[in-house]
Order: structure tokens, then C-alpha cells, then sequence
């Protein structure tokens, strides 16, 4: 991966371990560059301008393909992926299970290797192509893993269901589907509480055996 | 989709793709963010709260506490049952460790978040008291006289020619539905519209329309999926009303999502039980008595208490029988419904014991529940309105491969592992409650029924459109049923397996009733063609609601329940103590199965949860702190896919004549019932080494 | 989490020039650093991301195996040359965290983690790895999980990695950069025991940045075993696990290797249980000697009095495995 000087330019003279902004602004050597004069500044800290200025300097930018669609946005560098997609991409289907890498419900795919969107500071998928389960479904067609699913009851309540059902089509890519134990063993990195596993795995072990791409 | 197992999920398609949206997935112009700070101690004070930091830090709205909150109307109202009576932000008092203290509101999750962390409480801290086992001897009768049951002679066990004496120990199961709780509030002036998980629909609007004291037409409630629930999701709990009172306070669309730790402490949990049982029967086999006491634990500001004891008091015959409830108050959170609420605990020590006492009887533990099958309801002395245990019992054997059970423990090595068969039974009340339905037939060819029922995962929509389909012959994908609405029909919350049984009668009712209505415009035809009726009256639809009673007719002529016998194959390894659950057949007396795939996936479902509670969860507290050490996914063992082996359900699947005119039993909580008694006596076979205290985790076996 | 720089330097040098800032962390996978900083046990001021540093190869050296710093969890787990010559590694790797997370982690990350020591997680609760000074919650607390081996007054935590088990036992050697250029010390030898100072966990300097691991060649890959007791079947921290490894020839071993996870602040090798085998024929009783060999210096606490009997039995049962008489 090539470095990206983008990256480093906008944290100049940044101080996150201050969390007063007006103390921030007033150490900020960026003050100078937008040459505020002190009546100015008065006016900016009461309109809450200094909040914004400190706002639109602690975001960074970040191009991400998802689902097939290039994004461009302004994130803090601590927002996770999954927070990104849910809170500010409105791609609510990936969910929020633990929030800590402890139920694979926030499972996408990066790269095409499925990853918890939990642990993954969205800053550092810059550049990469996400998908989610959004993106699955090739328009009113529905990806054979999700045929699948409602045909084995792979699910109750559905909210681990995206997740299973990311991390079910990569466990098939990445080789992993040839038995039950093998299925059952890598997707244990999803938890589901209504407790659909035997169907789960039925359903990966029919796609599996129905040798169509994944 | 309808296949040859019933009808797959009308809601599947949503779920599948992710399109389906859950309580905080609701997008509005301006919306904010809540994050709710917890207490750091168990029992005491709050002294004081310095909340500056939080609101300087960058895109803080608002700090809400004590100190600052609106009076609520509400607060000055007594505290029922049905409310946990933490009167969020009312006072200074702390009840239990992880109590919400403050709301930190801000224009994102991050930032939230991270300001929570600033708001600093300093408190007065008082000694708290966590440990049920150390606090056994504070119990106290949680029900006056009703705690207490006998039947015949006390104690009588102790005559016998060959009883055993047991004590169990269960400990805290936290439901830890995949879903954390969330409420998403919408204030418009004194109206307020909430998005949350809510089992009981009706009743949270209720709570919300009780605490703000306002009028029914103010308070709308939608939970129109739910990421599951177990019980939890009843109640209008803290966390809930801090997001009421902070949306209030800023008047903007205000969501609040708890965290992980958080389900642990604001939502309730399954109560620890200790029970003894002792139980004695004739040399031949035949129960003489049995003595069974139970206490669980409760909170110190709210009573929460189950029928631990009560499938004791009925599930074999046997003439003797006391029992006895007790729960002890404790500094922790008030424990709530959990799958099976009651009867999962006790059936545990119910059932362990009858292995017990079989080995001790030399008799296949089988043979010995056959032979003191209770043909009525001994406890109420009543026929049964249908039961079919004895099926259970059979098919499950057959399918299962009962025959090859050795009956000495520790008889059986594959591949260096110890093999070990058990099995557990259950049973649980098939009860019903009033519901209303709305059914409209439209022109264009759509039913609509419309109840404010909710779905936490069991497929409600699914099985009322069976229902309907099999009254309305019209194509089952024109059958949509609408729910999570409290604007709808009012129905029963969707809890202790009533919910098929209580909105499926109304739904019977009401399409019936529909029927009727387009026989009486034709002219009394008896299979009606509806569009056509609607198109040569001119209607554009036709309209029913319908009321149905919870009380079937002669239902207090019978006892009425659902039933299940679990088979469980355990291999226990003898070095490292390990155990693998290798099989496991669950036959099912759920009267009349409506859905087969449905039905299928609850009893699974039980099964699964069976697993955790047999092998892996454990709710752990510092007694030190009255704090949880394992408030997370990673520490509190839910089973994995590699825990859980192909499992094989059996319906019975004959009519109830009693229950409902569908004919069908609840079996959402019967399902675990039972099963980690299966464990235990699959591993007391296996081994020879009887656990009498969950979970049966390695250490206890080497 | 409070607010941080993020940087992605250019190079490795620009790394090393990066990180000399108190306050600074490197982040690779971010599965360990990420949950921490959720949780407020660590804050730091910047990150500074690693994960386009060319070090991602596993290429075979003159005398062993090199694996980048970068190599992910799951890629190594499966590696052709890894299964080949060192298939316990492998092993060990696929008994740790979920596919997910092995898709995430890096072998220098996994070096890194954190223990998983519920009083080091929650900030609210004493703990002198994460605050110095404040006790440790879990001496009379809820130990279950905790050290049997090497615990000090200050901490009894365990180091909770699969992979350093695999590789302590395997006698790798780590590589590490730093300002004045390479060093590599044995694997055995990165991790430290807590003793008066249990926030280090590790003997990486400040300044200094893991490059890689490199495993000598060795005849174990006929004869190994990763046994892994925990509470579920997958996706659980060790109770206890042993990394057994024998090199046996004409009916006796001639050489052993045994690490155990779950029981130490780092992965613990058995050097005499080790030295008891050799010469020995395969067999359980001579297993059972080592195991209980290996279990000189124990110590329980109130909670997991229960890894002095699943220890010796586990150790045992590893080397029944691998011996292939099971």
C-alpha cells in the first residue's frame, strides 16, 4: 500500500489529548492560517465556530468502496467501520452485537475477507472495497447464501443473521465448508442466541454442495 | 414460500438482506445520541457529579441526572410488578452496581461515548450484598402461605425404603439477546413516539403513558422486530426512561443503545436458585414423596419471583409432595422472565434428582418415569386437557436409540472418550390471554390482519398467516399480518408461550368472523370467492375486529400443558474433562403444530440455550464490588456453532381440544425445560461424577 | 475513546522515527489495541499504522522459516510452508479467536495482546498492569483464569495468545527493528514474567518495532499437538493448553518441546518435563512422569486450584497426540 500524504496533512498541530476546543484553537498553528482576527475570533467562539473549525480538523478523509459504490467522507479516525456504515452510510444491516470482536454480528467483508467491523477503525480501510450485506443480493435476486437461509430457517429474530450470513459465504470461499465439524468450527466466530446453528449449517452445507460460485 | 414443513418466514426476505429495521435503526432529521453512564458502586449514595468536563467536550448537548431532571409526573405513582420502579434520575439512591446515573447526550455515537467517560460521581458508599449462598438464611416467604405447598404427608421421602437428598446450585443466566437493548424517542410536544424492543407492546405504552401521565392517543409504541428478548424485554427499564427524560429535556429525536456490559446489569437476568430435593420411592419403583425447596433472589426495591417448585407439584404421581419458595433481597438488579421463567431452574433439580433416584433404584430412568406417570393433574386434581408425555417418551427413545443406554455409568469409551446417555423431561403451562384482531379484505386481493403483537424471533407473523390461510382461502403470500404497533388491535405480550395460543385464537376469530360476514353479503355460501362478492356489491373492502377472551370454553375444567422429553448424548473426555454434546432427539407435545419449520426452530432454539445452561454460562460476580467480571460476550460462555450438534425434534403433534381452536400448545419455553437435567444425567452416565452445580464445565469432571 | 492522531508513515524508518513519542502506539490488525481503547484501558495519543510495511512474507531462510511481523493470523495458519514444516503452529493459530479475527490479527499483533485478565479490563477495578500501584483485583478475586506459574505479589495475570505458545515451543527467535538496526532475541524471551513490574509485559523497547519471527528447522512436524481446554468448543480463552512437539526415531524420542498457555504471564516452556523425555520411549507413563515433572513450582489460587489436575493431564494428553498413541 502507498502512503498517503493526504492523510498526514489536515493533523498538523492537532492536540487530541486537549478536549477543550478553545484551548485547542488557541495552541493551533492553524489559527494563523485562517488569520482570524481577535473580533473575529470573539464572534467565532459564539457562534460555536471554533467547534466547527476544531470539527472539520480532527475528521480525516475516507474513500471506500461499498457494495460497489464509491464513498468519500470525513471521519474521525477513532469512528469504527461498523459505526461509519451504520451511523453515517444508513447500511444498518450490519449490526452492532458486542461491540468488541465477540459475536462476528458486524461481519463484512474487506478485501473479500470477511473481518468484525467492530475492531476496525473505518480510517483504515482508506482505499479498500467493502461488502456488506446490503450488497449481496444481485437486485431482487438474492445470493444463493440468502435463498438458503429462509429455506432452512437459518434464523429467528435475524439480527446475528447478516453477519452469519457474510461470514457463512466467505467460510465457503475460503475453503472451509467441506464437513459439518469444518462449517461448524468456522463460524463459530458468530454468535446466535435464538440458536438457528443446525439450520445455519444445513443451509452452508447445501450452497456448498450446490457448487455454485459464491 | 410453503413447503411440505410449513410456511418459511413472511418477514424472511427482510432479515435475510439486512433491509428488516430494529429499535435503533430509525433515521430522523437532527437525531442525537444517548449514552448512559453506570454506577460504580452496588448500594449507597451519589454525592455528587461533576459533569463539566463531559459537557465542554467537543458536540455534548446535554448531561442529564438527578441533578438536573425534569420532575416526572409519573414518579409519585406505587411501584407494581410490571415496573422495575427505578425511578430513573428521580434521586441520589443507588440500589445496584451498573444503575443508570447520568445521560450523556451528544451529536455522535463517538463523541457520546467518550464524554460519558468524563462525567465524574463521587458517592457514599455502603456495604452491599451480592451472594445468594451467603445470604440463604435472609430468605423470606415471597408469597405469604402460597409459598409453600403440600400434598399428603410432609417429608414422607424420608420413609421410604429408597430416597436420595440432593442440594443444586444454579447460577445467573443473562439472556444476552443479540440485539442490545435501544430505544429511539421522538418528542412532539406532550406526544411522544418511541422505537424499542418491547415484548408487551400495550404495556409499555402504558408505562410510558403512566410515568408522563399522559393520555393514550399521546404515547405511540413500535417494536416491529425484535432482536430478541427471552424475557427481557417486558418491562419500561432504566435505561429506557433515561432516554424518555433526555429527549424530553432536549427536545430532539434521541437515540439510546445500551452496551454489552450494560445487558448484564439493566435488563434483568435469571435468578440463581439454590434447591434441595429429596425424593423416595417404594424398592419397586413407585414415588412415595417428594420434598422440594427452592430460594432465588430478588432485588432489594422490587419482588421478582417464579414457580421454581410448581412442575414438581404435578409432573409424576406421587402422594406425597411439599415444596417451599424463598427468595433472599440482594443488592443487585431485580432478575426478570428468562426462556422458561421457573420452570427451567426447578426442572433442572427436579429431574436431576428422579435420575438420582433411578440409579439408586437400579431402574432405567425411562422405565422409572413411566411407571409414576401422572394420568390427571394431581396437584389441581383435574383432567388434563391433553397430554401426551408418554409419546414423547417413546418416540423420543425410538428415535433417539434409547435401547443402547448401559445402565452403569462409566461402562462406555469411543475414541478415548467417555459415552454417556441422559435424558430430561419438561413441562410447561399452555395458557392464553385476551387479544384483539383486526382483518381486512381488500379489492385488490390483499388480507391485512392487525394485532400489537410482537415477534422477538419465534416467527409470529409467519404462523398468523398459516392461521388466517387456513380459514381465508386466498394465496398465502396475499396475507400479511401486521404487528409492533401499539395504534393496533390490543393483544397479550409476547411471553410465557401464550402468544400462538392468544393472538392465533383472535386471528381465528376474526378471519371466521370474516368469513361469516362475506357468506351473510353473498348469501350464505360456504366457500365464499371474495373478490368477486367485493366486486359485485361494489365494496372496497370488508372489515372486521374481533375480540376473543382469553379463557377458552371448559378451560378451567383442565390443567393444561405443553410437554417435552430431551435425549441427550454426552462424550465427556476423562483427562482434560471436557464435554461435546454428540446428539441430542427433543420429542415435543405442543399440541397441533401449526408451523412445522417454525415450531422446529423454536425447540432448537431451547435446545441451544439448554447447551449454554448445562455447559457454559455463568453470570460471575465480585462479591467484593457486587460488580459482574464477565459483563461480556467473550467471558460469559454462549454456545458456538462447535457446541451445538444436528438436533432432532419429534412433534407429537395431535389437537389440543382445550387450548384453542387451532388445538395447539405453546412451546417456546417448554423447549429448554428440562434439558440440562439431560446433560447432567448424559454425564453422570458417561462418568459416574453427578454435578449438581451448572455450569458442567472441565474443571468439575477431573 | 477519546480523540488520536492517526499517521500511516511511509516507511519502516519513518515508523521508528514515529513511535519514540510517549503516547504513541502501533497499530497493525487493531483486534487487541482497538477493544482496549473502547474500553478506556488505553489511551494513546496517536496510532500509527503499520499495516502497509513490506512485512507480510513467509519465506524459508537458510535454517528455518521467516514470518513477517504482518503475516495475517489466517494466512500463516494455512501457509503451505507452515503446514509443511510446522504444522502445530498452525494448529495452535486456528485454536485461537474466530476466523474473523484471524483475518484481522498479525503475528506481531498477536506477540503484543494484552492480557485478557477481567480486572486489567475494567477500569474501574484495581489492577497494577494497567495502573501501577493499585493492587491486583484478581489475587483475591475471581481468578479461575489466572497463573499458576511465575505469578508475582503485583500480578497474576496469564498471557493469553495461542500463536506464542505454538512458537515459544518451536524455538523461534524474534526480530526486531530499532533505531540502531536489528536484534533478535529468543522467542521464549520476548515475554517476561510480572515480577515488580507487570505493565511490561514484554521486552520490546519503546522505540523498537517487531519485524518478524523466524522458526529453525526442526524434525517435530511428524510428531506435534496443540491441545486447547476452554470452556466452549471454539472461541474461548484457554483454560490450559499445551504445545507438545517430539522428534522421535527408532522407538524413542530423541528430542522434545512443550509450551503450555492459560498458566504463566507468558508462554511457558517446560525445559525439564522436556529433558525427562528425552531417550524415552513414547509411551503414557512416561508422559505422565514428564507432566507431573512439569508441575514443580505450582501455585493455585482460590478459584483454579483446578489447573494443578487439568495441567499434568493436559501436558499428557498433548503428548499422547503427538506421539500418535492415543
Amino acid at each position: 500500500m502507498e502512503d498517503d500524504k493526504s492523510l498526514l496533512k489536515p493533523q498538523q498541530g492537532l492536540h487530541p489529548e486537549d478536549n477543550s476546543r478553545r484551548n485547542f484553537l488557541k495552541q493551533s498553528t492553524l489559527l494563523t492560517a485562517v488569520a482570524l482576527t481577535p473580533v473575529a475570533a470573539v464572534k467565532a467562539a459564539e457562534s460555536h465556530m471554533d467547534e466547527k473549525i476544531a470539527e472539520a480538523f480532527e475528521k480525516l478523509p475516507l474513500k471506500m468502496e461499498v457494495n460497489g459504490v464509491a464513498k468519500s467522507l470525513q471521519v474521525e479516525p477513532r469512528a469504527t467501520l461498523l459505526d461509519i456504515l451504520r451511523e453515517q452510510l444508513d447500511l444498518t444491516g450490519t449490526k452492532k452485537g458486542c461491540d468488541h470482536g465477540q459475536c462476528g454480528a458486524c461481519t463484512v467483508h474487506v478485501d473479500g475477507h470477511r473481518v468484525n467491523s467492530c475492531l476496525t477503525l473505518g480510517i483504515m480501510v482508506n482505499g479498500k472495497k467493502i461488502t456488506t450485506i446490503e450488497g449481496l443480493a444481485k437486485g431482487d435476486d438474492l445470493h444463493p447464501m440468502q435463498e438458503a437461509f429462509l429455506k432452512h430457517d437459518g434464523f429467528q429474530c435475524g439480527y446475528c443473521t447478516p453477519g452469519q450470513i457474510m461470514s457463512a459465504v466467505a467460510c465457503i470461499r475460503e475453503g472451509h465448508a467441506n464437513s459439518e465439524m469444518e462449517i461448524r468450527e468456522y463460524m463459530s466466530g458468530n454468535i446466535c442466541r435464538c440458536g438457528a446453528y443446525p439450520n445455519i449449517v444445513n443451509a452452508i452445507q447445501e450452497v456448498k454442495e450446490g457448487g455454485i460460485a459464491v | 414460500m410453503t413447503n411440505k414443513n410449513g410456511l418459511t418466514r413472511v418477514d424472511g426476505r427482510l432479515k435475510v438482506t439486512g433491509a428488516i429495521k430494529y429499535a435503533a435503526e430509525y433515521k430522523f432529521p437532527g437525531l442525537v445520541y444517548g449514552v448512559v453512564v453506570s454506577s460504580t458502586i452496588a448500594k449507597g449514595e451519589i454525592t455528587g457529579i461533576d459533569s463539566k468536563a463531559a459537557e465542554k467536550s467537543p458536540g455534548v448537548i446535554a448531561v442529564i441526572s438527578h441533578l438536573n431532571a425534569p420532575k416526572i409526573p409519573g414518579y409519585d405513582r406505587k411501584p407494581n410488578d410490571f415496573d422495575p420502579n427505578i425511578k430513573t434520575f428521580n434521586d441520589s439512591k443507588i440500589y445496584f452496581y451498573g444503575q443508570p446515573v447520568a445521560l450523556v447526550i451528544a451529536d455522535s455515537f463517538e463523541r457520546a461515548k467518550h464524554a460519558a467517560t468524563l462525567v465524574k460521581v463521587s458517592y457514599q458508599k455502603q456495604q452491599q450484598q451480592t451472594s445468594l449462598t451467603a445470604n440463604l438464611q435472609n430468605s423470606y416467604k415471597p408469597w405469604g402461605d402460597g409459598s409453600d405447598y403440600l400434598r399428603g404427608e410432609a417429608n414422607a421421602y424420608r420413609n421410604a425404603s429408597v430416597k436420595i437428598e440432593a442440594e443444586y446450585h444454579t447460577p445467573i443466566h443473562v439472556h444476552n439477546a443479540m440485539e442490545p437493548f435501544a430505544m429511539t424517542a421522538v418528542w412532539d410536544g406532550d406526544k411522544i413516539t418511541v422505537y424499542t424492543k418491547a415484548q408487551a407492546i400495550k404495556s409499555m405504552q402504558q408505562d410510558i403513558m403512566n410515568m408522563f401521565k399522559l393520555p393514550i392517543e399521546n404515547v405511540q409504541v413500535y417494536s416491529k422486530v425484535i432482536g430478541g428478548a427471552f424475557g427481557s424485554g417486558s418491562p419500561l427499564w432504566p435505561y429506557a426512561k433515561a432516554a424518555l427524560i433526555g429527549a424530553k429535556v432536549i427536545n430532539k429525536p434521541l437515540k439510546v443503545v445500551i452496551d454489552r456490559e450494560q445487558m448484564f446489569t439493566m435488563v434483568g437476568y435469571r435468578s440463581p436458585a439454590v434447591q434441595k430435593i429429596g425424593m423416595g420411592a417404594s424398592a419397586d419403583g413407585k414415588l412415595v414423596g417428594i420434598t422440594h425447596e427452592a430460594t432465588g433472589e430478588t432485588s432489594t426495591y422490587q419482588q421478582f419471583g417464579e414457580g421454581i417448585t410448581d412442575t414438581t407439584k404435578f409432573l409424576y404421581d406421587c402422594p406425597n409432595v411439599n415444596t417451599q419458595y424463598r427468595l433472599t433481597r440482594l443488592d443487585l438488579s431485580t432478575p426478570t422472565y428468562t426462556r422458561g421463567p421457573g420452570e427451567t431452574t426447578g426442572v433442572f433439580a427436579l429431574e436431576c434428582a428422579v435420575d438420582e433416584l433411578a440409579h439408586a433404584l437400579n431402574m432405567d430412568p425411562l422405565e422409572f418415569r413411566k411407571k409414576n406417570y401422572a394420568d390427571h393433574d394431581p396437584e389441581e386434581n383435574k383432567p388434563w386437557s391433553s397430554k401426551y408425555l408418554d409419546e414423547c417418551y417413546s418416540l423420543g427413545a425410538e428415535h433417539f436409540g434409547w435401547d443402547r443406554r448401559k445402565q452403569k455409568p462409566a461402562s462406555v469409551i469411543e475414541n478415548g472418550w467417555l459415552v454417556g446417555y441422559g435424558v430430561g423431561s419438561g413441562a410447561y403451562g399452555a395458557g392464553r390471554a385476551n387479544c384483539s384482531a383486526r382483518a381486512k379484505l381488500s379489492a385488490d386481493g390483499i388480507l391485512l390482519i392487525q394485532s400489537s403483537t410482537s415477534d422477538m424471533g419465534p416467527g409470529t407473523a409467519t404462523v398468523m398467516v398459516k392461521i388466517a390461510s387456513d380459514i381465508i382461502d386466498i394465496p398465502v403470500e396475499n396475507i400479511r399480518f401486521e404487528l409492533g404497533s401499539s395504534a393496533l388491535p390490543a393483544a397479550p405480550g409476547e411471553y410465557g408461550s401464550i402468544t400462538t395460543s392468544s393472538v392465533g385464537s383472535a386471528v381465528f376469530d376474526t378471519c371466521t368472523e370474516l368469513k361469516e360476514k362475506f357468506k351473510q353479503i353473498a348469501g350464505g355460501t360456504d366457500n365464499p370467492d371474495y373478490l368477486k362478492i367485493l366486486k359485485e356489491h361494489n365494496l372496497p373492502f370488508v372489515e372486521v375486529t374481533h375480540h376473543t377472551s382469553g379463557r377458552a370454553p371448559d378451560a378451567d375444567k383442565y390443567s393444561a400443558h405443553a410437554y417435552v422429553t430431551h435425549f441427550v448424548e454426552a462424550h465427556v473426555h476423562p483427562a482434560t474433562g471436557m464435554v461435546k454434546i454428540k446428539k441430542v432427539v427433543s420429542a415435543v407435545d405442543g399440541g397441533k403444530i401449526l408451523n412445522p419449520i417454525t415450531a422446529r426452530s423454536q425447540i432448537i432454539g431451547g435446545v441451544v440455550w439448554g447447551i449454554g445452561m448445562s455447559l457454559t454460562e455463568e453470570g460471575v460476580l465480585d462479591h467484593r464490588y457486587g460488580k459482574y467480571v464477565n459483563a461480556n460476550l467473550g467471558d460469559y460462555h454462549v454456545a458456538t456453532h462447535a457446541d451445538v450438534p444436528q438436533i432432532e425434534v419429534v412433534f407429537v403433534d395431535k389437537k389440543d381440544p382445550v387450548t384453542n381452536p387451532m388445538g395447539s400448545k405453546g412451546i417456546g419455553e417448554v423447549a429448554i425445560v428440562g434439558f440440562a437435567a439431560a446433560v447432567a444425567n448424559a454425564v453422570f452416565n458417561a462418568t459416574g461424577i453427578r454435578v449438581r452445580d451448572l455450569p458442567i464445565t472441565p474443571d468439575k469432571l477431573i | 475513546m477519546k480523540q488520536f492522531q492517526y499517521i500511516r508513515p511511509a516507511t519502516q524508518q519513518n515508523v521508528l522515527d514515529a513511535i519514540t513519542k510517549s503516547g504513541t502506539k502501533i497499530i497493525a490488525g487493531g483486534t487487541n489495541l482497538v477493544d482496549l481503547m473502547k474500553r478506556g484501558v488505553t489511551a494513546p495519543d496517536k496510532l500509527v499504522d503499520i499495516n502497509h510495511l513490506p512485512l507480510k512474507g513467509i519465506t524459508p531462510t537458510k535454517s528455518g522459516l521467516h514470518i513477517g511481523a504482518l503475516a495475517l493470523n489466517s494466512v500463516v495458519s494455512e501457509n503451505a510452508l507452515v503446514l509443511q514444516k510446522h504444522p502445530l503452529l498452525s494448529l495452535a493459530l486456528k485454536a485461537g479467536a474466530s476466523p474473523q479475527l484471524r483475518n484481522m490479527a498479525t503475528v506481531g499483533g498477536n506477540m503484543m495482546q494484552r492480557t485478557r485478565c477481567t480486572y486489567f479490563y475494567d477500569t474501574t477495578m484495581p489492577c497494577n498492569k494497567r495502573e501501577p500501584g493499585t493492587g491486583c483485583g484478581a489475587m483475591e478475586g475471581y481468578n479461575r483464569m489466572h497463573a499458576i506459574f511465575g505469578a508475582s505479589q503485583q500480578c497474576i495475570a496469564v498471557h493469553p495468545s495461542d500463536m506464542c505458545v505454538g512458537l515459544a515451543a518451536l524455538d523461534a527467535v524474534v526480530i526486531i527493528a530499532g533505531k540502531k538496526g536489528e536484534r533478535r532475541i529468543p522467542f521464549v524471551d520476548f515475554h517476561r514474567l510480572p515480577e515488580d513490574h507487570p505493565e511490561t509485559d514484554n521486552h520490546l523497547a519503546k522505540d523498537e518495532l517487531i519485524v518478524g519471527v523466524e522458526i529453525p528447522d526442526n524434525n517435530f512436524a511428524k510428531n506435534s499437538y496443540y491441545l486447547k481446554v476452554r470452556d466452549r468448543q471454539s472461541y474461548a480463552f484457554a483454560l490450559v493448553s499445551v504445545a507438545a512437539a517430539l522428534d522421535i526415531s527408532g522407538g524413542l524420542i530423541k528430542q522434545a518441546r512443550l509450551a503450555m498457555g492459560g498458566v504463566a504471564h507468558k508462554p511457558w516452556r517446560l525445559y525439564d518435563a522436556e529433558k525427562s523425555l528425552v531417550g524415552k520411549a513414547p509411551t503414557e507413563e512416561n508422559f505422565k512422569v514428564a507432566a507431573q515433572i512439569a508441575m514443580q513450582g505450582a501455585k493455585a489460587y482460590e478459584y483454579n486450584a483446578f489447573k494443578l489436575k487439568l495441567a499434568p493431564a493436559s501436558i499428557s494428553e498433548a503428548l499422547k497426540h503427538a506421539a500418535g498413541v492415543v
